[in-house]
């Protein structure tokens, strides 16, 4: 018997008992709908907080904050980097020094402060710095800036009342326009010595931009300086890393203030992190914070698709119930069809393609039903904590999500259950008596 | 073409554990050749339907062997006899046995739905045995929609629309009136002529037991013959 000739024959026998199959159908959809809905809370608060981490950070990076040797803390130095570099998977090592101070940039009439910073360019380079205009420094009085700096940057010969609107951000007319690259600029910088403040101003030049960070709402208003012109800074000042007191010296290290590790995939991120811990770095990186989210998520999803489970197994009663009863009905027609040669494994399969038909349709349209709901709470849930509640929820956030992997979960489940709830009948199906069904004297 | 030897057959009826045996059957001995009509006539409770039962591997004998087209029938598996019955043995029954819920045309469908033939050469084939029985018409109307003598004409057009050789009727004329049995009798007399396919009839009627080539009597399990058992 074809399996076309199956299907044919299982559709001609739901329909003889239509309002029984629907409401088979429609126990298993809504069991389905409550598994996935259940589960989609799961997975949408899930995806919220990954995509908060994620967003947050680069989930590649690992931050390195120190070296435990024997006990003790230890600056980590050149000779640290290059075995950090060394390590598998390890795609580069950036490592930066920060000016101990704000230094003033000014330029035309305009003025501002910048964070300012020597950076190792290469290993910036590798680990995905790019320059959008101009080139990388290659003079002791060469800059090059982040793609916001010139939001630094202020007119000098206004009134702050008048440049800056109530929100104390800078009026569109006033910022500063030019391009800044090629533009020499002067870098000031202060130290005070006994309570009498110096000023030392540097010319420089910025010879490049940096490109703007992945994220839109991100700023990089960043300087980044040269090694020699660090050590010109430190001369003026006579403290580490151009502190402006003397007694800052004391809390300024002289190495590294920033090494980030960057992994080339996600995946690596962990490796990492454990051999760094092995080796007695201090390292931490966003994708360990998800590791611990995804251990905690992973078993909160996996009790709440246990519980919407239960739900399918009691719908799966209906099938049981259904597909006996469709057994016990069909009793003379099984019958004729073994007195005429059909084989038990086809009748067989005949009823538990029948219980699996329910179960697909009831998985289908629970589905469609579920991504409605989902895309209703998301929506509505949001109004109503926002509304009543009067708080502010995360931009983005989810209450509910439907992956293809619930959907999958949910398939399986659902299909497994029925055939399973289907076999019993099935099996009764193929150990109809002939005889009997067939109403014979014996 | 089919050769039943000794078999006997007991029934254990009641209660489990308190069964009493009944032997209906006993050391039961004949063959059939091909393009015969054997007719097996007997009172009610002589063990004529148990015989065809045995013969269509409805039951298995208690002792004993049958074989059909060089098979033993009796050592096969259900499945193994569910394909066998499927190539070899069409039957006609008292009470026609038809699907209510399918149409003439898909009741003599059925036997080459079961045997995963193409819709075309279904179709073909269901006409054909439909035209031969006279019922072209009728393909599209429901069993209860037919008189019993359809009925059994539709019945008997998916007997030959299996085109196995051997046809095993019970009491194929049953349920009809004399009339329409003498038809059904003329048309397996036809068949039984012009295609040379073989019949086991069980009948009380002695009318029909006529046609058989070869006739059996029944009597409490035995063959008679001349009022002895053999």
């Amino acid at each position: 018997m074809k399996l076309q000739d199956q299907w044919q024959f299982i559709r001609s026998n739901m329909k003889k008992s239509k309002s029984r199959v629907y409401m088979t159908v429609l126990a298993s959809a809504m069991a389905c709908t409550f598994l996935v809905v259940l589960a989609s809370v799961g997975f949408g608060i899930h995806d919220t907080l990954i995509k908060d981490v994620i967003e947050n950070r680069n989930v590649t990076q690992i931050e390195i904050y120190g070296l435990d040797k024997d006990g003790e803390s230890k600056e980590i130095g050149d000779e640290e980097i290059k075995q950090i570099e060394n390590m598998e998977g390890v795609k580069a090592v950036t490592r930066s020094k920060e000016l101990a101070q704000t230094p003033v940039y000014r330029t035309d009439n305009y003025a501002g402060h910048g964070w300012t910073v020597v950076s190792h360019f290469p290993s910036e380079i590798e680990a995905g710095m790019e320059v959008e205009e101009g080139r990388l420094p290659e003079n002791a009085n060469e800059i090059i800036v982040g793609h916001h700096f010139s939001n630094e940057l202020i007119p000098q010969d206004k009134d702050v009342n008048e440049i800056f609107d109530a929100n104390g951000e800078l009026l569109e007319e006033f910022a500063y326009k030019d391009s800044l690259l090629g533009k020499e600029i002067s870098l000031t910088v202060s130290k005070e010595t006994n309570g009498k403040e110096e000023e030392h101003t540097l010319n420089v030049t910025i010879v490049g931009i940096t490109a703007p960070p992945a994220r839109g709402w991100m700023e990089d208003r960043t300087v980044h300086i040269s090694e020699e012109l660090l050590a010109e800074i430190e001369d003026f000042t006579g403290t580490v890393k151009g502190a402006v007191h003397e007694s800052e010296d004391h809390y300024v290290s002289s190495g590294y203030d920033r090494i980030h590790a960057y992994a080339h995939n996600m995946e690596g991120v962990v490796d990492i992190s454990e051999q760094l811990n092995e080796e007695g770095y201090y390292a931490y990186s966003p994708a360990e914070e998800l590791k611990n989210i995804n251990v905690v998520f992973t078993i909160v999803k996996a009790g709440l698709i246990f519980i919407g489970t239960i739900a399918i197994i009691i719908a799966s009663i209906g099938i049981y119930n259904t597909m006996t009863m469709a057994v016990t009905e069909r009793t003379p027609d099984i019958g004729i069809m073994k007195a005429l040669g059909a084989h038990p494994k086809k009748i067989k399969q005949i009823f538990l393609l029948e219980s699996s038909y329910i179960g697909l349709l009831g998985v289908l349209i629970g589905i469609v039903a579920s991504y409605i709901i989902s895309f209703i709470a998301n929506i509505g849930l949001t109004m109503i904590v926002e509304g009543m509640f009067e708080e502010q929820l995360p931009e983005g956030f989810r209450f509910s999500s439907i992956p293809l992997s619930l959907v999958a979960i949910t398939v399986i489940i659902c299909l497994t259950v029925t055939v399973i709830s289907g076999s019993k009948p099935a099996k009764k199906a193929t150990q109809v008596d002939v005889l009997q069904a067939l109403r014979r004297e014996i | 073409m089919i050769k039943v030897n000794n078999i006997s057959h007991t029934f254990y009826l009641g209660k489990k554990g308190k069964e009493t045996a009944v032997s209906v059957l006993k050391d039961i001995s004949f063959s059939v050749n091909e393009g015969e009509i054997i007719t097996i006539t007997g009172k009610s409770g002589s063990g004529k339907s148990t015989l065809l039962n045995l013969v269509g591997g409805f039951l298995r004998p208690t002792e004993g062997e049958i074989w059909i087209e060089e098979k033993n029938i009796t050592t096969l598996s259900e499945g193994d006899l569910a394909d066998f019955r499927l190539e070899n043995l069409s039957f006609i029954f008292q009470s026609f046995q038809l699907i209510p819920s399918m149409t003439a045309y898909e009741n003599v469908e059925l036997p080459l739905v079961l045997k995963g033939l193409d819709r075309d050469i279904r179709r073909k084939r269901v006409m054909t045995a439909l035209e031969r029985v006279g019922l072209q018409d009728h393909a599209s109307y429901y069993p209860s929609e037919l008189s019993g003598g359809q009925q059994q004409r539709i019945s008997i057009a998916r007997a030959l629309v299996m085109e196995s050789k051997i046809i095993l009727a019970d009491e194929p004329t049953g349920s009809l009136d004399s009339e329409t049995e003498q038809e059904i009798l003329a048309f397996i007399k036809e068949l039984n002529e012009k295609e040379n396919l073989t019949f086991l009839i069980i009948t009380h009627d002695e009318e029909v037991a006529k046609i058989g080539h070869q006739r059996i009597h029944l009597h409490d399990g035995e063959i008679m013959k001349e009022g002895v058992s053999v």
